[in-house]
């Protein structure tokens, strides 16, 4: 089955992710328009900052047994079987925050929603764009996502790709290729200026 | 002390005031700089283009997603246009504020300037000259009017090349007309900018990037150099004078006026006010000890030179000053001013005056000054501050002021040697003196706040190297205490020799960032003087926390002039190898320089060491293997 598969060494900490998954999820689907609803839409995935300033994209993984889905006492949180997702019914919701003590990934939020009753606040985290794959579209975070960080794949394809690279990179007659000069400078100095900032 | 404001800042100022700023609940640029992490890649890299509206666009790093944007542009081309648009922006920068001040020569040429005059006559007389002016027995007012009518003339395209080249080494002008990169006018380079990243017109990076040489040579020897000329025929050549820099300046018991931004078209008038006996009078009145004028960047900077105005901070902290609760006023021009300063301000007494026909400001009050009602606006402003001295709250001024010496225009560093820059090259050609560098540039949070200013600039004093400096550079190497006679105490044996017995410091104070050009001189008066190109001397430039489009512009001009520089932060050209590769080490083969980056200081230090001496053993003068 597909899924979306990060690969946080081609994060280039853009957040476009972040604004395509907010327009997924908004009344409108439409960036300008998203901006004016009320409840503003929010993103479900969330670029975070490396030791570096490097970006991470952390979405949910939908955990098997999920945590957030044996804390949650109103049974709210439920696993749909046939995407593997694991979902949040707004309804149930009670708002108590049990789900984020138990998430691992800190990658559940709590505000109002379009999903959600007017006015009422609830837990809010990825569902793996299952309206969007409805209509046969991929998760808006992969469909934005130019570097690559993001794929929408079987993961044991994303797996096999990661062990060729690795066994690539250990073959004895060849030296290791970068695969972005650029990109691998650009992170050199940022962790140097970093390194500064903290041993000095 | 928390270690957050250890790691923001290396001075006891600054971090002082950053608890003081937290307490106050002040959001500062590094609050800001940490809330944008992590920063997008594509842009970081400048592989982004917002140039048309098929677009944007952004091409992967990885080679997986798109290579090229819709129009076609890889990343070569779209680095390349987004470096050169960063030179023309940065070019503009510095010859707007030229040409505001050529329109004040103009203005008061015809008298309708007034509290403006003719200061340096030696000086208008000697660079009417250069622009074939005849200045014997004329007036100097009607001198003054031909040579800003002459100078407007460069701004535009009437010309086949700039005036000011001719007073670069022969070599080099040569030089710049075999590759092609005179410059011809400076808003014709910085239109053909953007007329050539424009969708669909010179598409080659190496072509490019050229004509983005061209661009800022035009700053260089134009626009800035036109600046720093004509600000010493209105204000005075500058002559060493004591100063005091870091927030301590600023005076517990006086009504503090501080000056930010660039031209001192506005501050000296300021500074007029504030001496004159009916304001002073009035401070008194209110119950003040005196008016307190300082400075913050590069406006501050052209006081010190002329006038020994104390520095209370460079760019990053231009946001603390006014956590002390102890300014009555502050007043900004353009360039660097950060938009969050009137919300800074707004939790204080503090008043904030924007200046600038074409700079506006939240939280700001807006009073245009122009030629003609720059005196008369400047006393309003002041009588405004006085009176703000009774809404002062609580005030917090942490430190002392560390004394420094500042205004060393080529005028005088040449006067000083005896008239002749020989002596220089004779203690450089014996080896006292390895080489000069030019430490200049801004602030910037992705560094420890004047880290990288006063880390590079003691190792390199420490090893023989002379060193000038300009801008917020200058003023991070004021508060560290480098600027006095005694800092020869840092510098090594044959520095130490030289400077004590010329009595100055190691680190020579050049001015503000326009002054840039200062340094271009005294390179071409050595250059001349050992008959040779820029290129072949001991020297080199250094941008060790720089930040703005200005700098860019100010780095290709000096790399395009001969000199090698060193960068602190990468600037946004990593998405192609091709230009990093021309711009590091292909452009030693176009202009005899090209450029390094590194933002550890210690490791810099070691990189124009080691390029010095070769330069050194190129020359058959003692050199040292690094």
């Amino acid at each position: 089955m597909k899924k979306v598969v990060v690969h946080p060494e081609r994060c280039v900490g853009c957040m476009q992710c972040m604004i395509a998954c907010a327009t997924a999820h908004s009344q409108t689907k439409n960036l300008f328009s998203a901006t004016l609803e009320d409840p503003l839409p929010r993103p479900r995935v969330h670029v975070g900052a490396g030791l570096y300033g490097e970006g991470f994209p952390n979405r949910c993984r939908h955990c098997d047994p999920a945590p957030c889905m044996f804390a949650c006492l109103p049974g709210a949180i439920y696993r749909d079987w046939e995407t593997d997702t694991v979902l949040i019914d707004p309804d149930k919701c009670i708002n108590c925050a049990s789900c984020a003590m138990a998430c691992p990934f800190g990658v559940i939020r709590y505000h109002e929603d379009a999903s959600a009753p007017l006015k009422k606040t609830v837990a809010v985290k990825c569902d793996n764009c299952l309206e969007r794959q409805n209509q046969g579209l991929i998760p808006a975070c992969v469909e934005v996502c130019k570097s690559r960080a993001l794929t929408f794949e079987d993961p044991s394809d994303a797996m096999k790709r990661k062990t060729n690279e690795v066994a690539q990179s250990l073959s004895s007659d060849t030296s290791r290729i970068e695969i972005a000069p650029g990109f691998t400078l650009l992170n050199t100095i940022k962790r140097t200026q970093v390194e500064l900032k903290i041993e000095n | 002390m928390s270690k957050a404001y250890e790691k923001n800042t290396i001075t006891e100022d600054g971090q002082l005031l950053l608890k003081k700023a937290e307490r106050d609940q002040i959001e500062t640029v590094w609050d800001r700089y940490e809330a944008q992490l992590p920063q997008c890649g594509y842009c970081e890299m400048g592989l982004s283009c917002r140039v048309c509206v098929m677009g944007p666009c952004r091409v992967d790093p990885f080679g997986e997603g798109p290579q090229k944007g819709v129009c076609g542009a890889d990343g070569d081309i779209i680095v390349a246009r987004n470096l050169c648009r960063m030179i023309a922006a940065g070019a503009a920068a510095h010859s707007d504020h030229g040409r505001d001040l050529v329109e004040v020569l103009a203005e008061v040429a015809e008298g309708r300037a007034p509290g403006y005059e003719i200061k340096d006559m030696e000086k208008l007389k000697r660079v009417a000259a250069e622009y074939n002016i005849e200045t014997e027995g004329k007036d100097p007012l009607k001198i003054a009017g031909e040579l800003a009518h002459a100078m407007q003339e460069d701004f535009g395209t009437r010309k086949k090349e700039l005036t000011l080249v001719k007073t670069a080494p022969e070599k080099r002008q040569e030089l710049w007309k075999k590759i092609g990169v005179m410059p011809r006018g400076i808003d014709r380079e910085i239109s053909e900018t953007m007329h050539r990243t424009h969708m669909g017109v010179d598409n080659g990076w190496q072509s490019l990037l050229l004509h983005g040489i061209r661009n800022a040579l035009s700053d260089g020897w134009g626009g800035s150099m036109i600046a720093t000329e004509v600000s010493d025929i209105l204000f005075g050549t500058p002559a060493p004078k004591l100063t005091a820099a870091n927030v301590g300046v600023l005076k517990e018991d006086q009504v503090n006026i501080v000056v930010h931004g660039h031209n001192p078209v506005v501050s000296e008038m300021i500074m007029l006010a504030c001496q004159s006996p009916e304001m002073l009078k009035l401070a008194e009145e209110k119950g003040a000890k005196g008016i307190n004028l300082a400075g913050v960047c590069c406006t501050g900077n052209e006081l010190l030179m002329r006038h020994g105005v104390p520095m209370a901070g460079n760019h990053l902290v231009s946001e603390l000053v006014l956590t002390t609760g102890a300014v009555e006023m502050m007043i900004v021009d353009y360039q660097c001013i950060m938009p969050s300063m009137g919300d800074v301000a707004a939790c204080y007494h503090t008043r904030m005056i924007s200046t600038s026909d074409k700079a506006r400001f939240p939280g700001m009050t807006h009073r245009e000054f122009h030629p003609d009602n720059a005196r008369e606006l400047a006393k309003e402003l002041v009588t405004a501050a006085i009176e703000n001295f009774e809404n002062r709250g609580e005030v917090y001024i942490p430190v002392e002021p560390v004394n420094a010496i500042g205004g060393f225009s080529v005028e005088t560093i040449v006067a000083a040697l005896g008239g002749t820059p020989q002596p220089l090259i004779d203690a450089i050609a014996a080896g006292k003196i390895r080489g000069a560098v030019g430490v200049v540039g801004c602030n910037n949070p992705k560094i420890k706040h004047d880290y990288g200013h006063v880390t590079l600039t003691k190792r390199l004093i420490e090893n023989d190297i002379l060193v000038v400096d300009t801008g917020c550079a200058a003023i991070a190497n004021a508060k560290a205490g480098f600027k006095v006679a005694d800092a020869i105490e840092f510098a090594g044996p044959g520095l130490k020799e030289i400077c004590g017995s010329l009595g100055i410091p190691p680190v020579l104070h050049m001015g503000s960032c326009v002054d840039n050009a200062r340094i271009l001189v005294l390179a071409s008066a050595l250059a001349k003087a050992m008959k040779t190109d820029i290129s072949d001397l001991p020297l080199a430039a250094a941008a060790p926390e720089w930040y703005s489009e200005k700098a860019v512009s100010i780095g290709v001009y000096t790399v395009a002039s001969g000199v090698y520089t060193v960068l602190g932060p990468m600037p946004p050209i990593t998405g192609s190898m091709n230009v990093v590769r021309l711009l590091t080490d292909g452009l030693n083969d176009v202009v005899g320089a090209a450029f390094g980056v590194e933002p550890d200081p210690e490791k810099a230090a070691v990189l124009i060491r080691r390029h010095i001496e070769e330069k050194r053993e190129n020359l058959g003068l003692p050199f040292m293997k690094l």
